[in-house]
């Protein structure tokens, strides 16, 4: 009984983990479905960006940034969201 | 679990770190994702088999198995079950063991948060914290094995006990506390490495580890805090900060992490600073194992330590491939690290936080010199000397207080440049009420940099609580809310910025408690039950004195009456004597410690310290310390922890 408690042991705690390891060797070639992963960049990518777009409002309205580099600065950001939202879209 | 299945976790998981990063490399060049796939399994696998070995260090501890070495060395029968856990890092294995377990669990969790997320800086980013864990399996397995068996030719009864220093429950959270800090820069350095390799140093990899970068920062903001608070509960000298090399080991990392933390808000706003915000990450993570290195090599006692073990020239090893691999790769990515914009003028707000930068960097330099000349100078003339807290007071004061007062103006500062309107607009409040507070203070008979650091206090907090009250202004203003509901949303809406702000306010709080040093007085004295002893405003009368056997140590214990000069109860204070493994028949190998006593308030604290009695049992001999303003410290730091905190505090987007 105890040298299959030992067995067990030992196959759970240390071979499991090697063969999980080693278990995608075993497929296939495989290639990356990169375009879910794009998109989800992008959507992150856009949060931040309008994210950046409130915080520069916020700066300027307290006083931390000029006129003139707040709007060359947001314009900046918001051709940046366009391209973003224009990549979103074609996906 | 037998010791023999941590031992064999520890092998597993070296084999496991190398396969690990051979791998990744490979896929580096075929873009074989199975290859990747099996890397990052692998990295996962590290991190499984180091849990192993913890958890079997751990559980030898808790049944004390005397068989191995380290278990009797830090544990005995008698050691309480709490610290018979804390023994893990009580001593150099097992420390570095549990180093490896925090930087598994960091591994883990920066593994599965990137399973879909940040595809082509991962490979890397594996790769360098595999070759960390690598480093310190190399260690654990081979220089210093925590599952080493005992050396005795016959069966341990009993182990040495943990050292009664170490029995305390703030001993007992601080290192894991540090060591979350230490660990964590593993990450944000693994991704600017990644970046670097994979010509990728714009924003994204500051915008993928700003958030791990403050968490790691708290806890080594919290681990250094606790470890004054341990100091000056526990160590029985009236300080929290005495510039010792283990204090200074945790303190450069924060330093250069700190300026880190400042710089990447320009690269993340502005794009600029790319190769000073890498210089600051690998200098970072350089300190941190470098700090790891001086707490735990010993050579900070005596240099001759660092030959007598492998595990010195290991680590020094270690730290130069650090700095030359990432200082070599920046080379050649230095056309890629030159940032797109430039810094237009010295009072803007780029222009302070570069300075604030250049200040922290200056002060860890400083430090870092105070602390290894001493190891430097017996290398080379064979002389111990020893560098202490006047040199470090010296140099840092004034570079301190330069620091507090950027702590003010880098948030009155505009972006690109302040105009010469705004900032008489902005630092006028702030100014008249510093130099009208100086003046104040120069009346009450102050001088020299108490009036500075205390007229910069005030200077700090009026501007940074102007701009909390001009925010409300404009929200009030913009959408017609209330105060509370404005400041609420204000916040909420900004909780970086003002999260930060938040944090220089804690900042300022300690000040006013580091300041509060220059009005310490203390009295030693031998008193008898009955007697009364002045000491500054105070009374003490000793009223009793008397005698405990305790689970694990015998004490002395007093009774001191506490009342001021008009004879008002004020407080009573039991400083006891202690004894610990008083059973142990060699009389050397019993343990004494004076377990103080203090009364803390606001203004200041009472610090007593029994630290003897004579023969007769009849005359204690007491030590009395007034500490001024020290709890302030312990109040900036809880400040400052709830400042991280809401910068940190996610936001709905």
């Amino acid at each position: 009984m105890d040298f299959i408690k030992d067995y067990f042991f030992t196959l759970v705690v240390f071979i499991v983990p090697i063969i999980y390891s080693i278990q995608p060797l075993l497929l296939p070639a495989l290639t990356i479905r990169k375009t879910s992963n794009n998109t989800s960049a992008l959507s992150r990518k856009k949060n931040i960006l309008y994210r950046q777009i409130k915080e520069l409002e916020m700066e300027y309205d307290i006083g931390n940034l000029d006129k003139e580099d707040f709007l060359i600065r947001r314009s900046e950001l918001k051709a940046e969201v366009s391209n973003v939202l224009y990549k979103l879209k074609k996906k | 679990m037998t010791p023999v299945a941590g031992s064999v976790a520890l092998n597993l998981a070296f084999g496991c770190s190398i396969l690990s990063i051979i791998t990744l490399l490979i896929y580096n060049r075929t873009s074989d994702h199975r290859l990747f796939l099996t890397g990052q399994r692998l990295g996962l696998a590290v991190s499984f088999f180091v849990f192993i070995a913890t958890f079997t260090l751990s559980y030898q501890l808790l049944i004390s198995n005397f068989d191995i070495d380290y278990v009797a060395r830090y544990t005995s029968f008698e050691t309480p079950m709490i610290y018979k856990v804390s023994a893990l890092w009580a001593g150099q294995s097992g420390s570095l063991l549990f180093w490896l377990f925090i930087l598994s669990i960091f591994n883990t969790i920066t593994i599965i948060q990137n399973q879909t997320r940040h595809h082509s800086l991962m490979p890397w980013v594996i790769i360098i914290m595999s070759a960390t864990q690598a480093f310190f399996l190399i260690l654990t397995n081979f220089i210093t094995n925590p599952f080493e068996p005992t050396q005795a030719e016959f069966v341990v009864v009993n182990g040495n006990g943990l050292n009664p220093l170490l029995q305390n429950i703030t001993m007992a959270i601080h290192p894991p506390v540090l060591y979350l800090g230490y660990v964590g820069f593993t990450v944000p350095f693994a991704f600017a490495f990644s970046a670097l390799v994979n010509k990728d140093t714009g924003v994204l990899w500051v915008r993928s580890i700003r958030r791990w970068t403050l968490v790691t920062w708290l806890f080594l903001s919290i681990g250094i805090i606790l470890g004054g608070w341990w100091a000056y509960q526990e160590l029985g000298w009236g300080g929290y900060w005495a510039w010792d090399p283990v204090e200074n080991a945790s303190f450069m990392p924060w330093l250069t992490a700190t300026a880190f933390l400042h710089s990447i808000i320009i690269q993340e706003k502005k794009d600029m600073l790319r190769i000073w915000n890498m210089i600051l990450i690998v200098l970072t993570f350089s300190l941190c194992i470098f700090g790891t290195f001086l707490t735990r090599s010993g050579v900070m006692s005596s240099v001759h330590s660092f030959t007598e073990s492998l595990l010195g020239p290991v680590f020094l090893s270690f730290v130069f491939i650090i700095l030359l691999s990432s200082f070599g790769l920046m080379y050649t990515r230095i056309d890629d690290l030159r940032s797109p914009r430039k810094i237009e003028s010295v009072t803007s707000r780029e222009g302070g936080f570069l300075f604030n930068n250049l200040i922290f960097v200056v002060i860890c330099f400083a430090v870092f010199w105070g602390t290894l000349f001493p190891v430097i100078t017996e290398a080379i003339t064979g002389d111990q000397i020893s560098v202490g807290p006047p040199f470090f007071n010296q140099i840092n004061i004034p570079i301190g207080l330069a620091l507090l007062a950027l702590t003010g103006i880098g948030p009155l500062l505009a972006w690109k440049g302040t105009s010469n309107r705004k900032l008489i607009q902005k630092f006028t409040l702030p100014t008249l009420l510093a130099l009208l507070s100086a003046l104040l203070f120069i009346i009450a008979k102050m001088t020299g940099y108490v009036v500075i650091s205390f007229s910069l206090c005030v200077f700090v907090t009026v501007a940074i609580l102007s701009e909390f009250v001009k925010g409300v202004r404009i929200r009030k203003g913009k959408f017609n809310e209330s105060s509370i509901v404005a400041l609420y949303k204000m916040i909420s809406k900004n909780r970086s910025r003002y999260g930060g702000y938040i944090v220089h306010l804690g900042i300022v709080l300690m000040f006013i408690g580091f300041t509060g040093h220059a009005f310490d007085k203390e009295k030693e004295f031998g008193i008898k039950v009955g007697e009364t002893e002045q000491v500054a405003n105070y009374n003490f009368q000793l009223t009793r004195m008397y005698e405990q056997e305790r689970s694990n140590h015998y004490a002395w214990i007093t009774d001191l009456r506490v009342t001021n000069l008009s004879g008002d109860f004020i407080t009573s204070l039991k400083p006891e004597k202690r004894v610990y493994f008083h059973k142990n028949p060699d009389i050397n190998k019993r343990q004494p410690h004076s377990e103080l006593d203090i009364f803390s308030t606001l203004n200041q604290d009472i610090y007593s310290i029994f630290s003897s009695v004579n023969n007769n049992n009849d005359t204690a001999f007491i030590k009395i310390m007034i500490n001024p303003l020290v709890k302030w410290v312990w109040i900036g730091g809880y400040l400052l922890a709830f400042g991280t905190v809401i910068a940190l505090w996610p936001r709905k987007d």
